[in-house]
């Protein structure tokens, strides 16, 4: 843990106070960290993300003995999740690259993402046919600028571990709020698809840790290109761009219930915003086409059996039957006035 | 003119920007993410896979720029910017949320009094200056309100005192002002500290520190020296504003037996008595601090809110009026 720092200027008041939390928050620092051996492939593929990612990435280029995954007392001693907690409050990162080989897991790539200070969750994934950015000829997209990003098969929407990738790859990449973009900017798209569902998933989707193997997942980048269509809206095209691999899913891990709990707060929606039609939804208001907010008032069934119509002497319900119609009346009326007051009392 | 031709045109346009799927895909235009929820067909995958990716990508991407390209702009210098609604796919945060910071006093005051002063906007390091026509620095170097005291000739009212130096005066109350504000941001720090609930917040321990350090204090200018020569304390601050005083060393008989009884009935004075039998019972003397700690704590000032009530004539005819107005009421009741 680190010390608790009191900033004694203030270019490094203003420094640790960019650190702290912030409603909005900004895009995650990565940090792309080299296992004890790393293999071409794997290289090329962290140099490629790091050229995606940049300028919130940061490299570490030494040998790490870093297994996050493994079993706490392993051969280093330590556990890894501790440095990687040292590394993410070092660097105010919170999100981690692994890349390591190994013999039982060739080219291996795990995302770690952090929260508070602290691992949220762990994915781990090999990498297979990878071309990497150079080999691909053509235009690259402008360091800094935001991918798109497209996800394609069911599978992201109702199978956990590929919920996960895709919650993990697009906090990596697309994790950011923005209120406006200026969008001739939009340069290049990340695609994310899989290998066609088996049949096993299909059916099961809801038990889980079945034997069957994950379908793999493709991700390619490509250059978008946009043409006049003749309208508002321009037609595009795509052009491969590099880096483009596959991944075979292996192991993960789940964020803790109460630590994701918090993580998925949000803060308190401002009045303006709700207004706007954020949030919970106004019932029984909307707006017309002048502009005009239009407001619907529920009013409750009317007995009209005591509807007051005109009043007639000859329609009097007592009318021929009492000799002292005045005495009653009055008394009738002054009943009337007290029984107001009590109600406003 | 035929019309015909040209919807027919403008319908072939739109063909050219229009995704054809199966189920709509899902659009998160704040993320600028699209999600195909259609499962991937195995014929195409198996016969070409990259060009089955590229349409599979293309489609997506063309679905995405319809809704981002139908986004209401606004103009900026750098052209026009697509406003972005606000996302739909929850990701986790980086860190936790910001804790609101805990209220001044006077914001407290302000809020409970429902007062929207100028502590909302954001005071500037700059003010414009009428006369020089230019912005200058509101504090600090040839600050504004230094203005009174840098100028070089000052109106002297008329009936000052001769030594009267209004540039002095109004360093002076500039001094003042600052050193208000310094107790006061001071006190609200104390405040939120102790609302936190910190460490140092231990009362009984704050009130035996500082018994200690009068004590300290006391032994240090008990000494003819006032302490000059006594061994120094780890930490231990300089006593300021202590000052030897001689009497002489020759005085009048009277005196001097005035100045002897004067010390015996102070060491048998019924105050003194009193003081140590108070000294004694420490529990009582606790308790009211506690008291004074609560009445310190609440926005409420007491003694104002009874000058208010009683317009000034205080709390006995407050509660006077107040007995009196119960009766009459009774009274007129029947």
């Amino acid at each position: 843990m680190l010390r608790t720092v009191k900033p004694k200027n203030a270019r490094s008041k203003r420094a640790l106070e960019a650190r702290e939390p912030k409603e909005v928050e900004d895009p995650r620092i990565a940090i792309f960290v080299k296992g004890t051996k790393t293999g071409e492939v794997l290289n090329g593929v962290m140099k490629d993300m790091m050229a995606l990612k940049r300028p919130d990435a940061i490299s570490f280029s030494k040998k790490n003995v870093i297994h996050p995954l493994d079993a706490q007392n392993t051969a280093s001693g330590s556990s890894s999740t501790s440095s990687l907690e040292f590394w993410s409050s070092k660097n105010d990162a919170s999100m981690f690259v692994i890349g390591q080989t190994s013999k039982k897991r060739p080219n291996d790539l795990t995302f770690v993402r952090m929260y508070d200070g602290k691992v949220l969750d762990i994915v781990e994934a090999g990498v297979e046919n990878y071309i990497s950015m150079e080999s691909i000829p053509g235009p690259k997209s402008t360091s800094g600028h935001k991918p798109l990003m497209h996800f394609a098969s069911e599978l992201f929407d109702t199978h956990p571990r590929f919920i996960q990738l895709k919650s993990m790859l697009m906090s990596l990449f697309n994790g950011e709020v923005v209120e406006s973009i200026y969008l001739k900017g939009l340069e290049h798209v990340i695609s994310v698809s899989l290998a066609p569902t088996p049949a096993t998933l299909n059916t099961a989707s809801a038990s889980t840790e079945s034997s069957t193997p994950l379908p793999k997942v493709h991700i390619r980048t490509y250059t978008t290109r946009l043409l006049a269509s003749g309208s508002r809206i321009p037609r595009v095209e795509l052009a491969p761009m590099g880096p483009s691999m596959d991944l075979v899913l292996r192991r993960h891990t789940n964020p803790d219930p109460e630590l994701l709990k918090q993580a998925m707060k949000r803060p308190k929606l401002k009045k303006t915003d709700i207004e706007k039609g954020l949030g919970k939804r106004k019932k029984n208001t909307d707006v017309d086409e002048m502009g005009d907010l239009r407001g619907r008032v529920h009013v409750g069934k009317q007995d009209l059996s005591k509807l007051q119509t005109r009043k007639m002497k000859g329609l009097k319900a007592g009318a021929f039957e009492d000799d002292d119609e005045d005495g009653s009346d009055y008394e009738d009326s002054d009943g009337d006035i007290s029984m107001k007051r009590q109600k406003l009392s | 003119m035929d019309v015909s031709t040209l919807l027919a045109d403008h319908a072939e346009k739109l063909k050219s920007t229009q995704v054809e799927t199966e189920n709509a895909l899902d659009v998160d235009a704040g993320y600028l993410t699209v999600t195909d929820p259609n499962p991937i067909e195995t014929d195409s995958y198996e016969s070409s896979l990259e060009t089955h990716l590229l349409s599979l990508a293309r489609t997506g991407t063309q679905a995405l720029l319809n809704a981002l390209f139908s986004l209401p702009t606004t103009s900026s210098p750098d052209g026009p910017l697509a406003q972005l609604p606000p996302p739909t796919t929850q990701l986790p945060r980086a860190k936790p949320l910001p804790k609101p910071k805990p209220l001044t006093k006077w914001e407290q005051f302000a809020k409970a009094k429902g007062i929207q002063g100028k502590a909302k906007e954001k005071r500037t390091k700059k003010v414009w200056d009428e006369e020089r026509q230019e912005w200058v620095n509101r504090w600090g170097r040839d600050g504004k309100n230094k203005q009174v005291e840098e100028q070089w000739i000052t109106e002297v009212p008329m009936n000052a005192d001769i030594d009267h130096d209004p540039r002095k005066a109004a360093r002076d109350e500039r001094k003042a002002r600052v050193a208000k504000n310094q107790k006061q941001h001071e006190a609200n720090l104390a405040r939120e500290q102790k609302a936190r609930g910190s460490v140092s917040s231990n009362p009984e321990r704050e009130a035996h520190k500082k018994e200690l350090e009068r004590t300290l204090a006391m032994s240090r200018t008990s000494t003819a020296s006032m302490g000059k020569f006594d061994r120094k304390l780890d930490g231990e601050r300089k006593l300021k504003g202590v000052k030897r005083k001689f009497n002489p060393t020759e005085s009048s008989v009277a005196a001097e037996a005035k100045a002897s009884l004067d010390l015996l009935t102070k060491m048998n004075s019924e105050a003194r008595k009193a003081r140590i039998t108070e000294a004694q019972r420490p529990s009582k003397k606790s308790r009211t601090s506690r008291d004074a700690g609560a009445m310190e704590d609440s926005v409420l000032n007491v003694r104002k809110a009874v000058r208010f009530a009683s317009k000034g004539r205080g709390g006995v005819a407050l509660g006077r009026e107040k007995t009196k107005g119960a009766v009459s009421r009774k009274r007129g009741r029947r």
